[in-house]
């Protein structure tokens, strides 16, 4: 309940920008079996990591990767690389991302950042930072949100950002922002932080910009309610998913009703530009995210969502012009899909895998082509939510 | 034994039986012949969920230490399903419906028993018709010895976790005839205990590799007080009656799970305070030839203080959130003798609950429940049936946007239970029961877990069972219990997240399959001044999720069992026992990654009593996990390893 883990993001730009050279190297994990899910493929990457969230205090966070050459998929992969690390990766995992062949996890529960070398999941490095939530990388630092050890219902605390040393692995600064920090992205000089105040009465509604050489706070843009992901396009702009705003009550046959005073929606924003601006996408519902390096944002969420429907849909939005094409997911393959809780997006084939959590049991990793034919789909840990293509 | 032949008594015989059979025990007289613990075999553990757990069918949650909640699970049905009542009342809260055994105490009670099924017994309330099984704690009633008026009696138990607990009582008979305990206990416990956090496994080259670090379980301390007033009336033929005052305060560290934390930060700061009191009472009484009657009342109130410290934030305020439970109850049930074969037994029960609780936008939930029930018992010869029909009618009224509203739910529970004494040694019985457990208040109105319109949960038992006596000559006894069950879970309450993360849904989806067996085989034997004991139990639950993965249910092993041994002689008492459990998941998809491993623990009990010119001295020095197992009963909540305590009472008659 204190710190609802949450959700999806990915750097996928960054990754996918430093994943694009496929390893040629034989790595250690090759005699790792795992179950086949899949017919082997030749192409761009040599896996999709995945990283399973875990329940809450529950300390089952594990990281599982899909080896394309042999479409094998290997649960707990750091575990069998690692065993003598005590209690694993650890609890609630948050997010994942790829820099300069390393693989950094965002250990929310456990306070720590792990850094992995990518080719065979061995453990480089444990950094303390408390309350990690998302991860964003210059060329010299990595910057980790955090909420700073803000409890629900407890003294409004502001958040930080800890900034990690990429030569030394140590936290060599921090900056405060708004409350409890999600998305962090970098564009142009500066350090994008969506604020989402969750646990506060009234919700957050500004990214702070924090600039990159001074590492300070030099503004704010108001953009939209309870701010979560954050992806940047590479042009100068970020994009910022918001939950909105509702409120809930219950009638008289004790039905919670949800309504919604402001929609969930995706944000296009600047704090240089000239002029500076803050544009909403319209009609794009966001329950997780990602952005490939083919030029698209992919999010999905329900459109039904204002009217109390149900109907998990596709987005596909272009940075370049904003052009928004939706899918419904049912009527497609990607109906089996029962609760989507990640997405990822292979540049070139198009292919797109989706995260499917299950409250009760492990969840599923799906791969759909991009006309959301099933490719295969694989078992895989508690709560699968962030992917990132190696 | 005795039990089995009070239960034995025809319904003929019965007037002024059953009115005795209910003084001293409300589970007496019933038609199923349930597992039960006696005073003496009490005095060998520690607390009562130790005892519990020497029932076949049973699962006690145990999340460990001595401030760790306790629950009990009665074939697979979830703890909700089971009731507990202390002396014919029970003990409940709308909140969650879960009884911490760890806060209830042995001492002053004279049986345990467990009913996993239906209880039919003369001049039942109705609401011990509607939980699916029921663990009963009967307050044992004082004992003079001719002449005496006073007993005192002042023990202290010191051991493990630097636990010390004193303890005083008096009881005292007044002159017409009624008597009174006053009792009061104490304990406080740092709590810590060392555990051990490992995993090996192969590397992909065969090599074995691994950790095994041992780490100390901290803020589990527990300080608590219990304060009791029971008033016992005289003894009569016609009527009887008794009163209970009860208080209970605690304070607790919560120690929370363990999992991996950056070393800076204490896994928790938890605390919890707890106040609980309430007052009951029960009255007895015939009316004639055929009738007879008898009422309970119970006011209680439980205040929880849950106390939230940000452990990463160096001097942070904590969040405080307090829970005030308020409830009220009261029940009248009468029973007819109609014809020497046939009596009747008619029970209306009402009870309020309302919560109060400082959260955000809280509903302020009330409920006020009916039990309306009539129960025919019919005996012809060696059978015996019973069939019974309970209407439970719940309304609860919350703050809705729209000011208060209201929410209706109503259940028929029918069941059925038979016994047939095929021959002396001989019976066979069975039953079929329906039984519902309504939504909890967490359920329903909890603020950050939401809820859509529920369903109780629905539960179908069948029953079969045998109670066999093989030898019984001399000082020996050896008598076997089997039962087969089947149970079928419906509309199983789980929360389900919504498209909004932070706002999670209650349904009806799940579905439980359970196939199950318990089995107990029980000798004794006695020569002179001594005598012997051997128990051993074994439970087979099959315990099937339908709605998902088709896999056993998280925490319920497929095989699990205990031995126990005693024996005594001139005033020595021995007792060991072992118990197993087997593998279990942690969900219900079984794969190796959510297998929880299986455990033993062995116990050993030693006691002496001395009388000292006419007063009494005791000596009890109980050894828990003597190999130091390390087990998990709950993930990630690790048990204690070898822990023992010391007992010394004082009883001047």
């Amino acid at each position: 309940m204190r710190k609802c883990a949450l959700l999806v993001f990915s750097m996928a730009v960054l990754a996918v920008a430093a994943g694009c050279q496929k390893n040629e190297t034989t790595s250690k994990d090759a005699d790792l079996a795992g179950v086949n899910v899949a017919v082997g493929e030749k192409g761009l990457f040599a896996k999709l990591f995945v990283l399973n969230e875990g329940n809450f205090q529950k300390n089952n966070s594990t990281l599982d990767f899909f080896r394309f050459s042999d479409g094998n998929y290997v649960s707990d992969a750091f575990g069998s690389m690692n065993p003598a690390v005590v209690q694993g990766i650890g609890d609630t995992g948050n997010d994942l991302a790829l820099n300069e062949g390393k693989l950094w996890l965002v250990m929310n529960g456990s306070g720590y950042v792990h850094v992995l070398d990518a080719l065979d999941e061995t453990l480089v490095a444990s950094i303390a930072v408390p309350d990690p939530r998302y991860i964003a990388f210059d060329k010299s630092y990595a910057y980790v949100s955090s909420y700073a050890g803000a409890i629900y219902g407890g003294d409004e605390v502001k958040g930080k950002v800890y900034r990690i040393d990429l030569k030394t692995y140590k936290v060599d600064g921090e900056v405060e922002v708004g409350c409890q920090p999600e998305g962090v992205a970098i564009a142009g000089k500066s350090l994008y932080v969506a604020n989402s105040g969750g646990y506060n009465y009234v919700h957050e509604n500004t990214v702070s910009v924090i600039d990159l050489s001074t590492f300070k706070v030099v503004g704010t843009l108001e953009v939209a309610s309870n701010l979560h992901y954050m992806a940047t396009d590479g042009q100068g702009y970020i994009w910022v998913s918001s939950y909105g705003e509702s409120t809930w009550s219950q009638d008289a046959d004790g039905n919670w009703i949800q309504s919604m005073s402001e929609p969930m929606g995706l944000y296009k924003a600047s704090y240089y530009s000239e002029p500076r601006i803050v544009q909403a996408v319209k009609d794009v519902h966001v329950s997780c995210m990602t952005i490939c390096a083919d030029g698209n944002i992919y999010a999905i969420g329900n459109a039904e969502e204002l009217t109390g429907g149900y109907s998990n849909t596709l987005y596909k939005v272009s940075v370049k012009d904003g052009s928004v094409t939706s899918k419904a997911l049912s009527g497609t393959d990607a109906a089996k899909v029962g609760n989507p809780y990640g997405i990822c997006v292979a540049p070139g084939t198009g292919d797109i895998y989706i995260a499917d959590a299950d409250y009760t049991g492990p969840g599923k990793v799906w791969c759909f082509t991009k006309d959301l034919k099933e490719k295969w789909f694989a078992v895989a840990g508690m709560l699968p939510a962030h992917m990132v293509l190696y | 034994m005795a039990l089995c032949l009070l239960g034995t008594i025809s319904v003929a015989q019965e007037k002024v039986d059953t009115l005795r059979a209910s003084v001293v025990s409300s589970t007496a007289g019933s038609i199923i012949v349930p597992q039960r613990i006696s005073s003496k075999q009490l005095g060998s553990v520690t607390g009562l969920s130790e005892a519990v757990r020497r029932f076949t069918g049973v699962q006690v949650r145990d999340y460990g230490g001595v401030g760790g909640l306790k629950t009990v699970n009665v074939r697979s049905l979830g703890s909700e399903h089971t009731g507990v009542f202390l002396d014919g009342i029970q003990i409940d809260n709308a909140q969650n419906m879960q009884v911490d055994l760890g806060r209830l105490n042995l001492e002053g009670l004279s049986s345990v028993s467990l009913f996993s099924g239906q209880k039919v017994a003369p001049l039942q309330c109705a609401k011990e018709y509607s939980s699916a099984s029921s663990l009963y704690l009967e307050s044992a009633e004082p004992v003079f010895p001719d002449g005496k008026t006073n007993i005192i009696k002042a023990g202290i138990g010191a051991g493990s976790f630097f636990s010390v607990s004193p303890k005083l009582s008096w009881e005292h008979l007044f002159k017409g005839g009624a008597s009174i305990r006053l009792s009061a206990d104490a304990v406080t416990s740092n709590g810590e205990y060392r555990f051990h956090v490992k995993d090996f496994r192969q590397y992909p080259d065969g090599s074995l590799a691994g950790y095994d670090t041992t780490m100390t379980r901290k803020n589990c301390d527990l300080s608590s007080v219990r304060a009791e007033a029971m008033l016992f009336s005289p003894k009569s033929g016609v009527e009887s009656w008794n009163i209970k005052a009860y208080f209970y305060g605690s304070g607790r560290g919560l120690p929370g799970p363990v999992y991996k934390k950056a070393g800076e930060y204490p896994l928790s700061l938890d605390r919890q305070t707890d106040r609980d009191a309430f007052v009951q009472g029960r009255y007895y009484r015939t009316l004639g030839r055929a009738w007879s009657v008898s009422g309970r009342m119970k006011l209680s109130y439980n205040h929880l203080e849950y106390i939230d410290f940000p452990e990463t934030l160096a001097g942070g305020n904590p969040a405080h959130y307090n829970y005030r439970n308020h409830s009220a109850y009261l029940s009248a049930s009468a029973m007819a003798r109609i014809r020497p074969w046939l009596s009747v037994n008619i029970a209306q029960d009402i009870q309020y609950d309302y919560l109060d609780a400082d959260l955000r936008d809280f509903a302020y939930p009330g409920r006020l429940s009916s039990w309306s029930c009539v129960s025919t018992r019919s005996s012809a010869g060696p059978v015996d049936v019973s069939a019974t029909i309970l209407y439970l009618d719940v309304n609860d009224s919350f703050i809705s946007a729209n000011g208060r509203a209201g929410a209706r739910r109503n259940v028929l529970m029918p069941s059925l239970v038979a016994r047939w004494k095929v021959a002396e040694s001989l019976t066979v019985s069975g039953f079929a029961k329906r039984s519902y457990r309504m939504p909890t208040f967490n359920d329903l109105y909890y603020t950050t877990v939401g809820t859509k319109t529920l369903d109780p949960e629905d539960a179908i038992q069948f029953d079969l069972g045998m109670d066999w006596v093989a030898v019984r000559s001399g000082g020996s006894n050896l008598s076997f219990k089997a039962d087969a069950y089947r149970n079928q879970l419906k509309n199983k309450i789980i929360a389900v997240p919504t498209s909004n993360q932070f706002r999670w849904s209650m349904y009806n989806i799940g579905k439980v399959d359970v196939l199950g067996s318990d089995v107990t085989a029980d000798y004794s034997v006695k020569a002179g001044r001594g005598g012997f004991g051997a128990i051993v139990r074994y439970s087979f639950q099959q315990a099937r999720d339908k709605s998902d993965w088709n896999g056993q249910i998280p925490y319920i092993p497929l095989h699990s069992g205990s031995v126990n041994l005693s024996g005594d002689l001139s005033g020595w008492r021995a007792d060991v026992t072992l118990f197993a459990t087997g593998e279990r998941f942690t969900t219900s998809a079984n794969l190796p990654a959510y297998r929880l491993a299986p455990w033993a623990t062995l116990d050993a009990a030693l006691s002496k009593n001395l009388t000292i010119r006419g007063d009494e001295l005791s000596l009890k020095l109980c050894l828990n996990n003597l190999l130091n197992e390390q087990y998990e009963i709950v993930d990630n909540y690790p048990m204690p390893g070898f822990n023992f305590i010391l007992r010394i009472e004082y009883k001047i008659n």
